[in-house]
This record gives C-alpha cells, structure tokens and sequence, in this order.
C-alpha cells in the first residue's frame, strides 16, 4: 500500500485511455474506406476495459494485504460484424454489379464524442497522479 | 520519543494513502464495465486500534450506468483533492512535531 504504487494505477488508466483514442482516431480516418487487406470495407473497432491488480514496480507483498481491484488494461479489441452500409455509386470501382458500393458503418459523431470521453478520462488520470505527486513529495518533506 | 499524538498521525497519513489509492483505481477503472466503486470506512478504520491493513467496501447509493459502472467522476475528484489536502495538513502538523523535538535536542546541550 504505497503512494508509488497508486502512481502505476494511474499511469495504467492513462494507457489504457490513451489506446481507446488510438481506436477511435483509426474509426474515424478510416470512416470511408472500402478496401482493407482482409477484403471489403473497413469495420468498426471498439476497447473493452478490464480492471487488474495493481502491479507495482516494488515488492507486490504490501499491496496484497488490501484486496482491491487496481489498475485498467484493454482486455479485448472487438469489430463490429454488422452490415455495411449500401451506397449506390454505379461510377465507383468497389461497387458491385447492382452499383452499390459497401462503406463502413460509422457515425463520426459518436466516434467524437467517445473520444471526447477518452481525453477527459486521461486528464482525470493525470490529474489523480498530480495530487499523489503531491503527497509523496510532502512526505518526503518530512526528512528536511 | 515523538508525542502519541504522532501516532495518531501517522496511522491518519497510512489511511489517506490507501483511500487515495482507491480514488486513483476508480477514476482508472471510469469506464469499465460492471466497475463498483470502492472506498474505505474512514471512522471506523481509523477508530479501529488494531491497526492492520483497512478493509475495502462497495460505495452504496450510486447511479449505475448502462454497462454497470457507478464510478462518478465528480465524487472521485473531489475526494482526490480532499485526500491530498489531508495528507498535506498531517504532514505538516508531524513536520512541526519534529521540529519541536529537533530543537529540543539542539538546544538542550548549550550552556546559556
């Protein structure tokens, strides 16, 4: 149970965060592209978070006397397996004998929104380091 | 050799490290599914004379999102800044104990 310790809690959710934008800017850059190496147009991608004990760079011994869930990791990336979205555009080389051209399926506005909700989760992180920082150099101020 | 007044200070500072531990892991975990809150009984731990590690419990009361997470961002950031500012004021009030028995051991060997 050391403040050091609450320093990679929140350098984990700063990470874990930090991939969900990665994520999302790819959603986004990618929201009209029609070819992918796997065929077809691209699809959707999204984080799962799972929390996980804390991992400390020390001894783990001391944090194992309080059981708690400690830091964040992104457990899985999932694709979503929905139906593209039809465009008809006879003119386009994707399109298929009827005209239709398959474009992912994203909403750009809740591709914004999310990533919105990432940046404001990383600052939360940052900020919850920044009052820790603070603390263990007040503790260390006690050796002076 | 410090007053037990100290003691009572250090097991306050111990108290605020975990509980500022498990501000950090709430605001990590904000968006993880089926994530609870968890904090510490504050006056019972620390009335608590055994000592020894505090137990965690579940914040009751709670909005739970659609996924199942009840952390709220606002109480976990208040408690972060309120935690800190508590470790600060211990931290000062053992810094100024210290000083007293620094002084006490300095000026204790001159001869007026």
């Amino acid at each position: 149970m050391s403040l050091f310790s609450v320093l990679s809690i929140g350098a984990s959710g700063m990470a874990a965060q930090r991939i969900r934008a990665e994520i999302l800017t790819q959603n986004l850059a990618n929201a009209e592209t029609t070819r992918t190496p796997d065929g077809g147009p691209y699809r959707r991608q999204d984080v799962i978070f799972e929390s996980t004990p804390a991992e400390s760079p020390f001894s783990s011994v001391f944090n194992a006397q309080m059981e708690a869930a400690g830091g964040v990791a992104v457990s899985q990336v999932v694709t979503d397996s929905g139906a593209p979205e039809m465009r008809y555009l006879p003119g386009h080389p994707d399109a298929n004998s009827e005209g239709y051209v398959a474009f992912p399926k994203i909403n750009p506005a809740e591709d914004m929104v999310d990533l919105m909700g990432a940046a404001r989760n990383y600052q939360a992180n940052v900020a919850a380091i920044g009052a820790v920082k603070d603390m263990i150099e007040r503790s260390m101020d006690l050796f002076r | 050799m410090l007053s037990p007044l100290a003691g009572q200070v250090e097991r306050y500072m111990d108290l605020l490290t975990a509980r500022q531990k498990l501000v950090a892991s709430n605001i990590a975990n904000a968006d993880t599914p089926g994530y609870h809150t968890q904090d510490i009984d504050f006056q019972t731990e620390f009335q608590n004379a055994a000592g020894g590690p505090p137990r965690t419990i579940e914040v009751q009361g709670l909005q739970v999102k659609n996924d199942g997470n009840d952390v709220s961002l606002d109480r976990e950031s208040r408690l972060l800044s309120e935690n800190a500012m508590r470790f600060q004021l211990a931290s000062n009030l053992l810094r100024s104990e210290m000083r007293i028995l620094r002084s006490a051991i300095q000026e204790g060997g001159k001869t007026s």
